[in-house]
């Protein structure tokens, strides 16, 4: 199995980088921009979240996912952390439409990565309420007292949508994996 | 998954701050709570669901805009400056993680990954670095990377051999900066810190390559393992609490004139202020600001 892009980077591959920014920059930009509240923030964190990438990349293993994941783990994190620096500040113009979001297709792993199909498969088997929870919080950026705001659903009820939302995904996750390696 | 997970399960508590922590971030309470619980356990299933939030991420980013081409081009040529800087000093990134990131940072390393620095060293990534900067800004914008970390220190001056070509002095680079028409020059004046006592200096600023140098004399010197001194820039545009990092260097004993190149961690779009602050080795993310030992404003 040749190795991956991060793997290259890691062990000094000069020509990985530029391939990583080219391949994985749209990903980075698109997690950026829809979780950043301006595009001038959004354009200083996909800076910082490839800094992230750079120093990370030894850190990657493929045994625990693919690169694009391990990509927007990091890049989750870095705009969770800058989110909260900001949280002082006033969130996103409530009037604002959001996107509707088009889910990827199960079983276009080729296209999206195998933890996508597998998340778009355990989102599928969620209530419609349920799954606009984890859309607004995991795609959109909002706090759950702002989805409970948006939605007029009780803040209770939205943590348990995220809670049971999440668990249902890892547990897709988690039984593929554990399939794969007694596959394997 | 191959690893080796922590017996028993999570009780409702703890997967409610860890679902918090990956949807939106925890409060300083909320981390303190959970910082009292069982850790290992916290640490693997904050694994499991930062991957499920993060294939949920992907799930719903199909069409990808792409990246504009500027923002593209600064990001290679921060990578080029990250890469070649790696081979000189310790990896400041790592340094100035925190206790919590590094914790939580456990959840994407395998148990015996490897040093990073060692894996980036070498004359390799050097040449690599300095080729991805000409590939996209060419010798005129971008002139090969020089360690972010230096001190120099004036002495005799050795004329090297003709066919043996020196790179530029950070003094040199920073004489060449000045002469250009769009660089600012910013005086730096001391503060009542006690490491401030008779500084004198400026910063001279090129807006358009994002390229500058604090130029300084009195400053006290510092032992490394105990504090390194850290620059910060004030961007008019952004929040005044967080200053883009300039990068950490040192002062060695009887240094006399100093140069040292200033490394914006990210796009300065308006400087209004430089600062010099005490740190602790490696630097640090967001300063607290106890000892500013130089201070220099453009207005």
């Amino acid at each position: 199995m040749s190795p991956s892009v991060l793997q290259r980077i890691a062990s000094g591959d000069s020509a990985a980088v530029r391939e990583c920014i080219d391949q994985y920059g749209p990903l980075v930009w698109s997690i950026a921009r829809r979780l950043s509240r301006t595009p001038s923030d959004a354009e200083d964190a996909t800076q910082e979240i490839f800094l992230d990438i750079w120093r990370s990349a030894s850190r990657f293993d493929a045994s625990q996912g693919s690169d694009k994941v391990f990509i927007a783990m990091i890049a989750r994190r870095r705009l969770i952390d800058r989110l909260r620096k900001t949280s002082a500040e006033p969130p996103m113009d409530p009037v604002e439409v959001l996107e509707t979001v088009a889910w990827a297709d199960p079983g276009t792993a080729s296209e999206t990565s195998l933890e996508a199909e597998q998340a778009t498969r355990a989102l599928a088997e969620l209530r419609p309420e349920q799954r606009q929870v984890l859309e607004l919080g995991l795609l959109h950026g909002l706090s759950q007292s702002e989805i409970a705001a948006r939605l007029s659903m009780p803040l209770g009820t939205v943590k348990s949508f995220m809670r049971r939302g999440l668990i249902k995904v890892r547990e897709f996750m988690n039984v593929d994996a554990e399939r794969v390696l007694s596959e394997g | 998954m191959s690893d080796t997970r922590p017996q028993g399960q999570p009780d409702e508590a703890m997967v409610d701050l860890l679902v918090k922590q990956v949807t939106e971030g925890l409060s300083p309470a909320e981390q303190r709570a959970l910082d009292v619980m069982d850790s290992e356990l916290a640490s693997a299933y904050l694994r499991d669901l930062e991957r499920a939030a993060a294939a949920v991420t992907l799930a719903g980013s199909k069409g990808d805009e792409p990246l504009p081409a500027a923002l593209s081009a600064r990001v290679a040529q921060q990578a080029a400056e990250h890469f070649a800087s790696a081979s000189n000093v310790a990896d400041l990134g790592a340094a100035r993680t925190s206790a919590a990131e590094k914790a939580r940072d456990q959840s994407l390393a395998p148990p015996s990954a490897p040093a990073r620095v060692g894996r980036f060293g070498g004359y390799g990534w050097l040449a690599a670095a300095a080729c991805l900067v000409l590939a996209i800004f060419g010798w005129e914008r971008s002139p090969p990377p020089v360690p972010p970390v230096a001190v120099v220190a004036p002495g005799p001056v050795t004329v090297p051999p003709p066919a043996q070509p020196v790179p530029p002095t950070p003094a040199e680079e920073r004489a060449a900066l000045l002469a250009k028409s769009d660089s600012l020059k910013i005086p730096l004046g001391a503060t009542k810190d006690p490491a401030a006592a008779g500084v004198t200096g400026d910063v001279v600023w090129d807006p358009v390559t994002q390229r500058g140098f604090l130029h300084f004399a009195g400053l006290s010197a510092n032992d490394p393992a105990v504090h390194q001194y850290q620059i910060w820039i004030f961007d008019a545009g952004r929040d005044k609490r967080y200053p883009v990092d300039g990068g950490v260097f040192d002062v060695p004993a009887n240094a006399g004139e100093v140069v040292i190149p200033i490394r914006a961690a990210l796009m300065v779009r308006k400087p209004a202020a430089f600062a010099v602050t005490l740190e602790k080795p490696g630097g640090v993310v967001v300063s607290g600001r106890e000892h500013v030992v130089a201070l220099g404003s453009t207005s």
